[in-house]
């Protein structure tokens, strides 16, 4: 197995107002700015204290099985289902990986809303899902250029509790890499902590493709990635 | 409606907390939901009245406007926020007994679950809807359910969860509470759940927003 891991400066990912109010929702011609100096103190204070990291380990003992939609990552069986065993069955490897936005974030989240300041509370939950989503893009890219080197594609990431993926898969993903991974610890009931953390595979091969939005395979309707898509549809249209 | 009661709904249907607040812009400058409720209280309008006749419908227009999507989560909290504010003032008349609350709901997310921003906009608007809020918090043991109602025997239980693996839990609790607690109305919620889960579980109502839980409790007074 290959390993890589980053320690990623928050300024890397470029993270700005615009992504945080994405997710927060907003009619148009609202007067924002209200909240925009609001998330912008957000984003101000969650950069001096988060610690962002990514982290993959790939692997190429894999065994595909059509008539189960499952795929056995060394000798461990992963029940992906159909819309996660459709876009990886090309692949010859995979990349196992974990990224998280830290602990601070979680605990910031928690005394803001204790405090009663609830809207602050919020923003550093919002913030903190889109910090380590802009993490996982960073390591996503990263991979890319990586294996592109040998003439290789990726394809998108897909994690446990998505796409018909069983979120309790969780825990044998977490077998395929070493304790404390990341600095992410697995609940018995399949949550990360932090709780500002993602994890999944992505699929490498020379076969594979990169899909530009798969949320209208997914069953999810009221996941936050779905959200997005549908504000942006929205926007692009008005 | 008392035209105090008036702006004090309007105040806390468009989030604006107090007089210092720059929120919502178009109100700037203006007395806010915590002026406004001390106020209508040292001009004799009765603290049930304020209850019910601004605070309890300015948080129903608030939840109608987030179940159509014309507001989102931030407009609800700055809401709630003003609600609170208003209601600091109530607090006193509540302890005293002088002024009733519709019931107690009782709500936590469920054990190995620790997400709880959807179980506290359900327990704002519950509160806004004229009902005593017991929160159990996050990570919420069976056990710790069964206590809070053999505490509150007629308090309706409201149960989050937010993962496929942790929903399972609400299970076991249901069941629990069925079995120590059979007449008690267990409500449910969180994005995976469904109706059929809520049915097949044998819970008494699911509701994918805070309002529908708001409204399936004003029918269970009503």
């Amino acid at each position: 197995m290959t390993n890589s891991t980053f320690q990623i400066d928050y300024k890397d990912l470029n993270i700005n107002v615009s992504q945080i109010e994405e997710i927060l929702g907003y009619n148009e011609g609202e007067d924002r700015e209200i909240f925009k100096v609001l998330i912008e103190e957000v984003l101000k204070e969650t950069e001096s204290f988060c610690q962002i990291r990514a982290e993959y380990n790939i692997c190429t003992d894999l065994v595909f099985n059509n008539a189960e939609k499952s795929v056995d990552i060394n000798g461990i069986n992963f029940q992906i289902k159909k819309i996660v065993f459709d876009q990886l069955k090309n692949t010859d490897s995979v990349a196992v990986f974990l990224c998280t936005a830290g602990e601070e974030l979680g605990i910031r989240t928690r005394k803001a809303m204790k405090d009663g300041d609830l809207l602050t509370g919020y923003i550093y939950d919002v913030a903190g899902s889109v910090i380590v989503d802009a993490a996982a893009d960073f390591m996503q890219n990263e991979l890319e250029l990586s294996v592109n080197l040998s003439g290789k594609k990726i394809t998108n990431r897909y994690s446990p509790g998505y796409c018909g993926w069983y979120v309790a898969e969780q825990h044998k993903l977490f077998q395929l890499v070493p304790d404390n991974y990341c600095g992410i610890r697995l609940t018995e009931s399949a949550l990360m902590d932090p709780v500002k953390s993602i994890s999944g595979i992505i699929g490498i091969g020379a076969n594979v493709k990169m899909n530009p939005y798969t949320c209208g395979l997914c069953e999810m309707k009221n996941c936050v990635y779905r959200k997005k898509k549908e504000i942006r549809d929205k926007s692009a249209t008005v | 409606m008392n035209d105090i009661l008036e702006k004090l709904a309007q105040c806390v249907e468009f989030g604006k907390i107090n007089k210092a607040s720059p929120y919502p812009p178009n109100m700037k400058d203006q007395d806010g939901a915590d002026e406004l409720a001390k106020r209508a209280l040292e001009e004799g309008v009765k603290p049930d009245e304020i209850l019910e006749n601004a605070l309890v419908p300015a948080m129903s227009r608030v939840g109608d406007k987030f179940t159509r999507k014309e507001i989102y989560v931030p407009q609800m909290l700055m809401a709630a926020k003003a609600m609170n504010s208003a209601m600091a003032h109530l607090k006193p008349f509540f302890q005293s007994g002088e002024t009733k609350r519709k019931g107690k709901f009782i709500v936590g997310t469920v054990s190995g679950d620790l997400h709880d921003i959807g179980k506290n906009l359900v327990a704002m608007m519950i509160e806004g809807g004229g009902w005593e809020v017991i929160d159990l918090g996050v990570d919420v043991g069976t056990e710790k359910f069964l206590k809070a109602l053999d505490e509150n025997p007629d308090a309706v239980v409201g149960l989050s969860a937010l993962l496929t693996t942790t929903m399972e839990n609400m299970k076991k609790t249901v069941t629990a509470i069925k079995e120590k607690h059979a007449g008690s109305k267990i409500l449910i919620g969180g994005a995976p759940v469904t109706m059929e889960y809520c049915e097949k579980i044998g819970a008494d109502f699911y509701s994918p927003d805070p309002q529908g839980a708001v409204n399936y409790l004003k029918q269970l007074v009503s």
